[in-house]
């Protein structure tokens, strides 16, 4: 059937797909060339990730056509999507964390001897490494998954996909938890795809992405399509505008901080070897950015703070009095508040509702007019002030909150964080996954908490979003502090300096 | 089948069940519905409802006690040694602290040593029962016949406007423990804790301080438990109620509450045990033997599992991971923190 002159390898028409109390694609069309990177763009909540489950196999609509080189294509697991030449990354990672690397890249297509049936380790972990040279990544195929961060594991979800050698490549915000390097390294692998004459599905929230990679863009809004175009024919704000429905205001909103009194100070802390005698000041009203690559010692660095790992050296002063936290549980008392950059693993509670994941920080201060006793409705009411703020797209409250979108479950998480209001906020990754504008509505609940006074940690692998939002950026290398930016020094270049080359910079402290 | 459907299936199905079945019994036993035999339902299902409210705690919270069956002989026994010794206040006091001894050993063992629940509960069922066989090496631990007017026997006999007070003190069990998992910070922790440690440490659960409260609240339980019991056999040593924890478990199960942590229903389990305890009535008015009692409760959780199995296989969320995977049942835990 190749060459048969239709332009569309794959074509999808009027494709509706209904969950209990949601239509989350309302009679979609869209299509894919050969050879063609086409960006699919929207909301948390929009239909992105819908569709793509229905090409992989997962979600089965319940009206509408896709065509895949002319024939009808339904498929009704995921197998029947790889047989057709589909490959797969989902935005929710699908690993099993105590297999090695290479048996998850394989798992369920390994390689087996002919006698034996035993897996060809040696040919496995060949070939893995062959794919993460391709991504230029330097991941230990033999290592087991638990091992890995956020970042490598999502690298390892590619390699999965890359080693199923399809002809449709369907990409799910697979630079969520990328570093602006490999960022960079899976565009050129994009842009290899095409030239092999691929074809590449790509959603993404980060639309200079899409104008660096893709072809076209198709925007959906509230599971309907608004409008596909050539990238050549468009712009970022157009697409905004398709996307949100309005204008979003300016990225990076931070009128002049003042900073108050040192909220927390580390001293020489050390933790194991992932980190190494660092020093940091955080003062009240101030957000205080974390960069380096990935590994480089960030979450730990947070996790110290907030009591989950512990301390092997040196010491820490929270409002100038000693602190020691014994579990996260002390430094929630203290006022400190937190979020995991592992929206999956280490955030989300799956098997409770909406409101009940945003109120677990809070229970102390949900509680009736029994005195002891939660109130469902002051618990609601949290509920309704994040849901509006921010944007959160549930059909309620008690909507389990694997049922959401993966913008919207990190919206919730953001709001796990900020609802204690204590005196420091430690944040990972706070905007990964989220839309445009729930984006600027981040920022500004973060500018409108440091007004009020509390200190904010922030650790971002979004280089600009680190640079604009930040007063003072730490850049961490190895686990040790490798540069101190403020002012006009906090620029990409001098980030990237610290953080990969071994120089040191340090801006002067600023005299207060 | 479709999400909302699930849900109430979740809540209701096994009730919907118990209903059914108390609709065909009096077919079955024409007296079934007679003061007398309902009565005596009531009061036999009262020791294993009670221990089923507390494991539901710990089943919510990820983990099981296999160790109840070895408790309720120890608390049994060591209750009657009270009596002996102090009369009714003793008794009761005794099952208690029992009870919940027993409950801080297991959290102790879990927490302290970093053993896990199911292999330090195996082991502590065989030790309390083995120190309920040492109490009673002299023969069974019994309630006199000359007692029978004691306030202690009353609880196993007395009815409290016609209900059997084992059954009411069930019921006083299951409101407060309803209240303890739904409209109290602890409870909703115990299914934040179940539905993924990982991320219930990161909102200031402890879990060592978790694992202390559920273990000693299954201790309590049984506490409470073995005073219906006893005040009803009148007899207790070593061997009493063997095999009760795997019926005390699968009692739980069958009510709807997952294996995998993170939910619990206290409606589901109190209509599963009422379910167990009118089947069992069923059996024996038809004569038929104990050994195939067993077969038959074994059938009825078989076949319950079996339409858990299939439901959440078709719901939405896990069925994409288990789609993806191609795996059956049991899943991994994909993603990990560091
Ligand atoms: N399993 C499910 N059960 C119920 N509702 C669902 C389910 N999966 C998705 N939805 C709903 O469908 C809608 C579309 O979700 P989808 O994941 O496709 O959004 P998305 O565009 O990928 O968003 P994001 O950018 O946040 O990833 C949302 O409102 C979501 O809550
Ligand atoms: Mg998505």
């Amino acid at each position: 059937m190749a060459d048969t002159g239709t332009p569309a390898l794959l074509r999808v028409d009027g494709l509706t797909v209904e969950f209990p109390g949601v239509r989350a694609l309302d009679g979609v069309h869209f299509d894919v060339a050969a050879g063609e990177v086409h960006a699919l763009v929207g909301e948390n909540g929009a239909g992105k990730s819908t569709l793509l489950k229905v090409l992989g196999g997962l979600h089965r609509p319940s009206a509408g056509a896709v065509t895949l080189d002319g024939a009808a294509y339904r498929p009704r697991r995921p197998a029947d999507a790889v047989h057709a030449g589909i490959a797969v990354i989902y935005q929710e990672f699908n690993l099993y964390p105590d297999l090695t690397v290479a048996e998850n890249v394989f798992s369920g297509r390994e390689p087996v001897h002919p006698l034996t049936r035993g897996i060809r380790y040696a040919e496995i972990n060949r070939r893995a490494a062959e794919l993460f040279a391709v991504l230029g990544v330097a991941i230990d195929p033999t290592a087991p998954v638990s091992s890995l961060t956020v970042s490598e594991q999502q690298l390892v979800e590619i390699a999965k996909a890359l080693s199923v050698d399809g002809r449709i490549i369907v990409m799910d915000e697979p630079t969520a938890a990328l570093s602006a390097d490999e960022v960079t390294r899976l565009l050129d692998v994009v842009r290899r795809l095409r030239a092999e004459g691929r074809s590449v599905i790509y959603v993404s929230h980060r639309l200079d992405e899409v104008f660096a990679v893709a072809d076209r863009v198709t925007v959906l809004r509230d599971g309907r399509h608004v409008r596909t175009v050539p990238l050549a024919e468009t712009s970022t704000d157009e697409l905004v505008r398709w996307m949100v429905g309005r204008d979003v205001e300016a990225l990076f909103p931070r009128g002049d901080a003042v900073a108050g009194d040192v909220v927390l100070e580390l001293d020489r802390v050390s933790a194991g070897r992932q980190l190494r005698e660092v020093s940091l000041t955080v003062r009240a009203g101030e957000i205080v950015g974390i960069g380096g690559v990935a590994g480089a010692g960030q979450p730990e660095l947070s996790q110290v703070v907030f009591g989950a790992l512990p301390v092997t050296g040196g010491r820490m002063l929270l409002g100038g009095a000693p602190y020691r936290p014994d579990g996260p549980a002390d430094a929630m008392r203290a006022g400190i508040g937190f979020l995991h950059e592992d929206r999956k693993a280490a955030g989300i509670l799956p098997d409770l509702s909406v409101r009940d994941n945003l109120t677990v920080s809070v229970l102390d201060k949900v509680r009736g007019a029994l005195g002891r006793l939660l109130s469902p409705a002051a618990e609601s009411g949290v509920f309704a002030t994040y849901r509006d703020r921010l944007a959160v797209r549930a059909t309620g409250p008690d909507q389990l909150i694997g049922q959401l979108s993966g913008g919207n479950q990190q919206k919730v998480l953001f709001g796990r964080a900020l609802a204690p209001g204590g005196r420091l906020l430690i944040l990972n990754e706070p905007t990964r996954g989220v839309d445009i504008g729930a984006k600027v509505e981040i920022h500004q609940l973060i500018n409108e908490i440091t007004a009020e006074g509390a200190g904010v940690i922030m650790i971002s692998s979004d280089l600009p979003e680190l640079l604009g939002i930040s007063d003072r950026v730490y850049v961490l290398a190895g686990g040790r502090v490798a540069g101190h930016l403020t002012g006009a020094d906090r620029t990409e270049e001098n980030v990237m300096t610290c953080a990969s080359t071994g120089r040191r910079i340090f801006s002067p402290e600023p005299v207060s | 089948m479709n999400t909302s459907l699930g849900k109430l299936w979740d809540t209701w199905g096994i009730t919907a069940i118990l209903l059914l079945l108390l609709a065909v019994a009096p077919v079955v036993t024409p007296d079934f519905f007679s003061l007398d035999n309902a009565q005596s339902v009531l009061r036999e299902s009262a020791y294993l409802g009670i221990v089923a409210a507390g494991m539901t705690f710990a089943i919510a919270s990820g983990a099981f006690d296999l160790s109840v069956g070895g408790q309720l002989a120890l608390c049994s026994v060591v209750s009657l040694m009270g009596y002996a010794a102090g009369g009714t206040a003793l008794a009761v006091a005794a099952a208690l602290a029992t009870g919940l001894a027993c409950g801080l050993v297991n959290a102790g063992l879990i927490t302290r040593l970093r053993v896990p629940p199911f292999v330090a509960t195996l082991g502590t069922l065989f030790v309390f029962r083995g120190v309920a066989y040492i109490l009673t090496q002299d023969g069974p631990k019994t309630l006199p016949y000359d007692q029978i007017g004691s306030p202690f026997v009353k609880i196993g006999g007395l009815n409290v406007a016609g209900l059997p007070l084992p059954f009411v003190i069930m019921l006083a069990v299951y409101g407060g423990a309803w209240v303890l998992l739904r409209r109290t910070a602890t409870g909703r922790r115990v299914l934040a804790y179940g539905s993924s440690p990982e991320a219930a440490r990161f909102c200031g659960i402890s879990a060592t301080r978790l694992r202390f409260f559920v273990f000693a609240l299954v201790g309590l339980s049984v506490g409470i438990a073995a005073l219906t019991y006893i005040t009803r056999v009148w007899t207790a040593d070593g061997s009493a109620q063997d095999g009760f924890e795997l019926k005390v478990i699968a009692a739980v199960v069958l009510g709807g509450t997952s294996l995998k942590g993170g939910k619990g229903t206290l409606i589901g389990t109190f209509s599963a045990v009422l379910l167990v305890s009118v089947l069992n009535d069923m059996l024996v008015s038809q004569g038929v033997p104990s050994a195939y009692q067993r077969i038959v409760l074994g059938g009825v959780l078989i076949v319950a599992l079996t339409i858990d199995g299939l439901r959440t296989r078709f719901a939405a969320p896990g069925s994409l991971r288990r789609a993806v995977t191609g795996q059956g049942g049991r899943t991994p835990r994909p993603g990990l923190a560091r």
